[in-house]
């Protein structure tokens, strides 16, 4: 096959979608950065988002796979927005973002 | 429900038989950005690119989305991502660690066992399970999809909004807004 025709089929949106999981999967277990941790968060989202909108095209035809990506879109969103608080947060506490060092709890 | 777009418009988002190979080449150099981007983005020592690249990688997205019938969508993820989310991080970036810590304690050790996980384990069910899914999945027939693919977005989703799912629309206003609110009382200054 074409990869050019593989480009536009279900296969590409679904592969992709599941390499920008892993890919997150990775950045989490990986990252001891709290942003960095966020950022991998942010492209599981993304890779959930890329499967509800290959489906509800290539499968369903109809829109209710969009919404629920607009859902996830808002989701992100607002978990950004606290995540990054929280940072800032812990930042001033501890002076230093590194998810090590968040074991207040352990002593 | 009629849609008066123009058929090049149709053809260009419409099924993958009728789309022009030129429209097939910028869908699969967006697949490859979003990819390329997001494997800097977990690989990069500096936070700070890894932010950037993560921009790249979300209108590598945005662009599949539009490919996929999904305008609005595309729209809201450019807006909410690129022009929020992103900015969000890179001032959360300066705040805290912008002139001295900007280097990621990602050491190859470290990253050892991660690595481990994803590829050893994880990546392969999960990519093979993909396969077999995508082709299992019975495919809607081209016409159906490109006359999908070329409905007003917007309407549909404003109606999909306040008829099905009045709930969660509701309940994710909620949330917005006391994630929002928390997130001020969280950074508020001592």
């Amino acid at each position: 096959m074409n990869i050019l025709d593989w480009a536009t089929s279900l296969q590409a949106y679904l592969v992709v979608g599941t390499c920008l999981f892993l890919l997150g999967v990775f950045a989490v277990l990986s990252r001891r950065n709290t942003i960095g941790i966020l950022l991998g968060i942010e492209l599981i989202l993304n890779a959930a988002g890329i499967n509800f909108v290959a489906f509800s095209k290539f499968r369903a035809a109809a829109i209710d796979g969009q919404v629920f990506t607009l859902f996830v879109i808002l989701i992100a969103a607002a978990e950004a927005a606290v995540a990054l608080a929280v940072i800032l947060r812990f930042y001033r506490l501890k002076e230093t973002i590194n998810a090590d060092e968040a074991n207040i709890l352990r002593n | 429900m009629d849609v008066d777009f123009p058929r090049e418009i149709h053809d260009a988002i419409g099924d993958g038989a009728i789309m022009e190979n030129g429209m097939k080449l910028v869908l699969l150099l967006a697949q490859v950005m979003t990819l390329v981007s997001a494997l800097v983005v977990v690989l990069h020592p500096n936070i700070l690119y890894a932010t950037i690249f993560l921009l790249f990688s979300f209108l590598g997205v945005a662009v599949m989305f539009v490919f996929a019938g999904a305008d609005f969508l595309a729209g809201a993820q450019v807006i909410v991502y690129v022009g929020g989310v992103t900015i969000l991080v890179l001032f959360a970036i300066m705040l805290t660690q912008w002139l001295y810590e900007a280097k990621l304690k990602t050491t190859l050790m470290k990253g050892l066992i991660p690595f481990i996980v994803v590829m050893g384990a994880l990546g392969p069910i999960l990519i093979k399970e993909t396969l077999k899914l995508s082709d299992s999945v019975s495919a809607t027939p081209p016409e159906k999809m490109g006359e999908f693919a070329a409905l007003a977005k917007t309407q549909l989703i404003g109606q999909a909004l306040l008829g099905n799912y009045l709930l969660p629309f509701e309940a994710i206003t909620i949330l917005l807004l006391g994630a929002l609110v928390g997130a001020v009382w969280l950074a508020r200054p001592e």
